[in-house]
């Protein structure tokens, strides 16, 4: 039993491949050539041959000769609808935006852009992700002119994650036959690790000791702001940045530094978190500090396995931080498809 | 009924908008859906009984109202009932629910509760799919060139709201819709048209037809009592069509010989059924020519058939048998319930069994005892006075021509003794009185006779050359046996009305009101009277064609049209084949604008290709290597600045949009690039 189910999905696998042409994801501009489009009755369809196999009995029974007619312009009009279905489908180039990089758990968004170069209207075209349980969107595509959709898809890891399979499909003019085609773009988002919902705070480096005897009471010395630790006083708080951080995404209070306290640098070093704890779990809290590192605006610095980042507290930074955070001990993007 | 384009449609399931919150396309849908409805169950409303079509009609009045003040569907507890009283209904109307009528009238009904219960996208194609059953059901009653027709424009309505609730976002106009309709119905005729034709048939029935099958159908019947064929006479639909292969006789040759009526109660003459088979020709001894004729015999729902007099033979019927007894009747072996064709060959001049025994002759002297003692005293007088049976024949019908007999279709009612009141009373009556009046003095004075009805006369079609005879040209004469002749055909009509004989029942009578107006210009030979003769017989030899190519098309023709093309030996096999190679055929030419993958041009390149050509026609041809800017150059040296300007305009335009960031759509700037093309000269 357990072979069978496991052949089965295989061998489905292996069928979906050969006769839907399912192969690797393909970049660039996609054109669905008319062997790409495939056509079958919809439940409709399977009805209307139903009817039809009734209209021809009844007229060959009660020798109906108008009847024999009423039936095969019927089966006309469904092998019309079949060339109709095609064209609204067949010729069409596809084409892949690039993706933003989200958190784990976040919705990635792909932009896709189909594009009509023929002169007849494309109506009533439902695209989404062939796997169940999508919502599809269905658009209409004028003639000479191009459509942008955008299609969610929910994330779990950190990594790259390749775009699932699109379907395209349309039951347009009668709904009796479904014309489909499905494609692979060669598309990928970036998923950064999920943060750490309830991070310690950011780890202050080496000059802890001072802070505690600094004038601490002279505003005059003001020298920046730094992650909340307990034990800060609360009129050190920086209000005005806290206003700022979205305390949800893994953003901690800041405090207000004062010179006197040397420049605390910020160093976020994945080696200095406990061994014991789970990689991933270690990876979260880490884009959580970076998270919080920038949105408090303080320069950090990063380590993670050889990768050694100097202090910097731009958008670049940021997003090399997180880029090495999501890709940690994974296989390289190019090797793994 | 215009719909109008509603953003923020577009991405919505279609039934969550039908349920929640109706929108102006859902409306404009619903009712597109009702009149396609209201088309179908037209022909319908004919034939069902009153209270089905006040229901059915009131249920889509219902839906039209729910629809047009945006309220909901009625609840499953409103609907249920409504249908279960209407079901009932039709039980006590038909006293079934499986005869013809009654199915028909229950699938209407049921039509129209569904349009009150569709929440889904399946509702709708029920409710599409079971109209077109009904078309179907509608061609019972009629497949006339009108019922095709509507029909065509019901199946082009519901096609249009089968594909108006297809679109997600933007709906084109109504007119556009139809247009696509259209578009597919027109496509799928040269398939409908390969399909009827080549599609093997089988013929039916498959299984027993429902015996209100074939109701309501008018002809002669077997037997004649007072007002028979006068009924029949004031029916213009056509009996049969008869192509004659030789000259057309006169019209008062043509008697159309059916059913011999020899059994007389005194008030009813009716046919007798123990008619033995015909003998060996040595019957029929025929002394002239022989008249070929091909006959299309419009459904009676009887099996009598018909031939000039006097066939010779039972004629060949596709897939029926027939027969022809000794009175030279002829008929098939089950009732005649579709439009046949038949070949017959008859002969004007003839001496039918010469030589029969006295014992045969008997049935044709018989006489009830007790009835019409005034005409058996004439009879007797007649019979005293004169020896030579012809002679009697023609004292009687000189009898006829010489008192005041009129010829009326509406006689005065006659009494217990019909004869007698006729007779030497009302002396006013169409053929069967004469007919029978004259059967039974002949009986009365000793010489054998019948009755023998049929049809006399018919109209020429000029322009496909058919015979038609009407139901109007029904009539009855007699035919008495004269020793050493045998049957002759004696027509007391013509003694009194001659020309009902020579000219059409139409001229004989002068008919009331409005026929009576068109009658009088038809009468006239003024160029309108001509117009409406031509008309008409444009009109019937339309329909006769249509008869012969579409109604009457079967197996057997099927067979015949292949064997015409050329294929003699042929089989059900070979037919399938050929069906199949022509449709694919068909189907692939039809195809192939579809699916040719012409080289890819955008929009832009083609306008900037048409530029270029225009150019070229003026002598300033594109250099392969010249990009739009270096021709454009080059132009600008050798073309005036007024023709250059627009030129220029069109490059620039072209060029930005093509290589350039375009911030346009692709489809307004074609639109710009095209007003800039026709500026160029």
């Amino acid at each position: 039993m357990s072979i069978i189910s496991n052949i089965g999905p295989a061998l489905a696998d292996k069928f979906r491949k050969l006769v839907f042409l399912e192969h690797r994801p393909e970049s660039g501009e996609v054109f669905l050539k008319q062997r790409r489009v495939f056509t079958l009755p919809s439940k409709a369809g399977w009805m209307f041959v139903l009817l039809l196999l009734l209209l021809f009995i009844s007229s060959t029974n009660y020798n109906l000769n108008l009847g024999f007619a009423l039936t095969f312009v019927l089966a006309g009009c469904a092998c019309i609808n079949a060339f109709l279905g095609f064209r609204n489908l067949a010729y069409l180039h596809l084409l892949a935006g690039p993706a933003a990089p989200v958190f784990a758990g976040e919705e990635a968004q792909f932009t896709l852009h189909l594009i009509n170069r023929r002169q007849h209207y494309r109506y009533a075209l439902h695209v989404g992700f062939a796997a169940p349980g999508h919502t599809e969107q269905a658009v209409d595509i004028a003639p000479d002119s191009r459509c942008t959709l955008q299609l969610s898809h929910p994330t779990l890891q950190r990594g790259m994650m390749a775009i699932p399979r699109v379907r395209l499909q349309t039951w347009f003019p009668l709904g009796l036959l479904r014309a489909w085609s499905t494609w692979l773009p060669d598309a990928q988002v970036l998923v950064y690790p999920q943060p750490e919902a309830f991070a310690p705070p950011l780890p202050v480096t080496g000059v802890a000791g001072k802070e505690g005897q600094g004038h601490s009471g002279d505003d005059e010395d003001f020298s920046g702001v730094r992650a909340y630790q307990s034990g800060d006083p609360l009129k050190h708080l920086a209000w005005k940045h806290i206003a700022r951080i979205d305390l949800d995404a893994g953003g901690s209070l800041i405090t207000k530094q004062f010179s006197g306290g040397s420049a605390s640098d910020i160093l976020l070093d994945f080696g200095s978190l406990p061994a014991n704890l789970d990689l991933e779990l270690r990876l979260s809290r880490m884009t959580s500090w970076v998270i919080a590192a920038d949105a408090s605006g303080l320069a950090y610095a990063f380590k993670l396995g050889a990768l050694h980042l100097d202090a910097a507290s731009n958008e670049p930074h940021r997003l090399a931080c997180l880029r090495a955070l999501a890709l940690h001990q994974l296989p390289s993007p190019e090797a793994g498809v | 009924m215009k719909p109008s384009n509603l953003p923020g449609f577009s991405l919505s399931g279609w039934q969550r908008h039908w349920k929640n919150r109706p929108l102006a396309r859902d409306k404009a849908d619903t009712l597109l859906l009702l009149t396609a409805c209201l088309l179908v169950l037209l022909p319908h409303l004919a034939v069902f009984a009153w209270w089905v079509n006040a229901g059915s009609l009131s249920l889509m009045l219902w839906r039209g109202w729910l629809t047009f003040s945006g309220r909901r569907l009625p609840r499953a507890w409103v609907l249920i009932p409504v249908a279960l009283t209407l079901m009932a209904g039709i039980y006590l109307t038909y006293h079934t629910f499986l005869g013809r009528e009654a199915g028909v009238a229950m699938l209407a009904l049921l039509l129209s509760c569904k349009l009150l219960e569709m929440h889904a996208k399946r509702d709708l194609y029920i409710v599409i799919f079971l109209s077109f059953f009904l078309l179907l059901t509608s061609f019972f009653y009629s497949q006339s060139i009108a019922s095709a027709a509507l029909a065509l424009l019901a199946v082009l309505a519901l096609l249009t709201a089968q594909l108006s609730f297809q679109y997600t976002g933007a709906v084109p106009s109504l007119w556009k819709r139809i247009k696509l309709g259209l578009t597919i119905l027109g496509m799928a005729i040269p398939l409908t048209l390969i399909a009827f034709f080549l599609f093997p048939r089988i013929q039916g029935p498959l299984w027993g037809l429902p015996g209100d099958a074939n109701a309501g159908r008018s002809g002669l019947s077997d037997s004649m009592s007072p007002g028979n064929i006068s009924k029949l006479a004031l029916s213009e639909e056509i009996a049969f069509r008869v192509k004659l292969s030789g000259a057309t006789p006169a019209k008062s040759e043509l008697y159309w010989r059916g059913i011999v009526l020899n059994r007389y109660d005194g008030r009813t003459w009716s046919h007798e059924d123990d008619a033995k088979p015909a003998a060996s020709t040595s019957d029929l001894i025929s002394n002239g020519d022989v008249l070929r004729q091909e006959i299309i015999l419009e459904p009676s729902g009887q099996t009598w058939l018909f031939a000039l007099d006097m066939p010779d033979a039972a004629p060949q019927l596709e897939g029926m048998l027939s027969g022809i007894n000794s009175q030279r009747e002829m008929n098939s072996a089950q009732p005649i319930n579709n439009r046949i064709r038949y070949q017959a060959n008859s002969h004007g001049q003839y001496r039918l069994q010469s030589t029969l025994t006295a014992q045969a002759l008997l049935p044709s002297l018989r006489l009830p005892a007790s009835y019409n003692p005034q005409t058996l005293r004439y009879a007797a007088k007649l019979r005293q006075g004169i020896s030579d049976e012809r002679q009697i024949v023609n004292e009687v019908l000189q009898f006829f021509r010489r008192e005041n007999f009129s010829y009326t279709l509406e006689p005065p009612l006659l009494g217990v003794n019909g004869i007698d009141d006729f007779l030497f009373g009302s002396r006013a009556g169409f053929c069967e009185h004469y007919a029978s009046a004259f059967v039974v003095l002949m009986r009365a004075s000793g010489i054998p006779a019948r009755v023998v009805t049929g049809y006399q006369g018919g109209a020429i079609n000029n322009v496909d050359g058919y015979l038609e005879i009407r139901q109007s040209d029904a009539h009855a004469w007699a035919e008495v046996w004269l020793s050493g002749i045998g049957w002759l055909r004696v027509d007391p009509t013509a003694a009194v009305a001659p020309e009902r004989i020579q000219k059409n029942l139409g001229s004989t009578q002068n008919s009331r009101g409005l026929a009576g107006l068109v009658n009088l210009a038809m009468s006239n030979d003024s160029w309108f009277g001509s117009a409406i003769r031509s008309a008409n017989m444009r009109w019937s030899a339309l329909n006769n064609s249509w008869n012969l190519w579409v109604l009457n098309y079967n197996q057997a023709r099927q067979f015949d049209l292949m064997r015409t093309l050329g294929l003699s030996e042929f089989d059900w096999a070979q037919l399938s084949l050929i069906f199949f190679l022509l449709s694919a055929t068909v189907m692939s030419l039809l195809a192939l604008p579809f699916m040719l993958n012409r080289p890819q041009i955008s929009a832009l390149d083609r306008l900037y290709l048409s530029l270029c050509q225009k150019l070229a026609n003026q002598g300033y041809p594109r250099q392969a290597h010249e990009a739009p800017y270096s021709y454009g150059q080059r132009l600008r040296t050798s073309l005036p600045d007024t023709q250059y300007a627009p030129i220029h305009r069109f490059l620039s335009a072209y060029s930005a949009a093509k290589y350039g960031k375009n911030v346009q759509s692709e489809a307004s700037t074609v639109k710009h690039l095209k007003i800039l093309l026709a500026q160029c000269r």
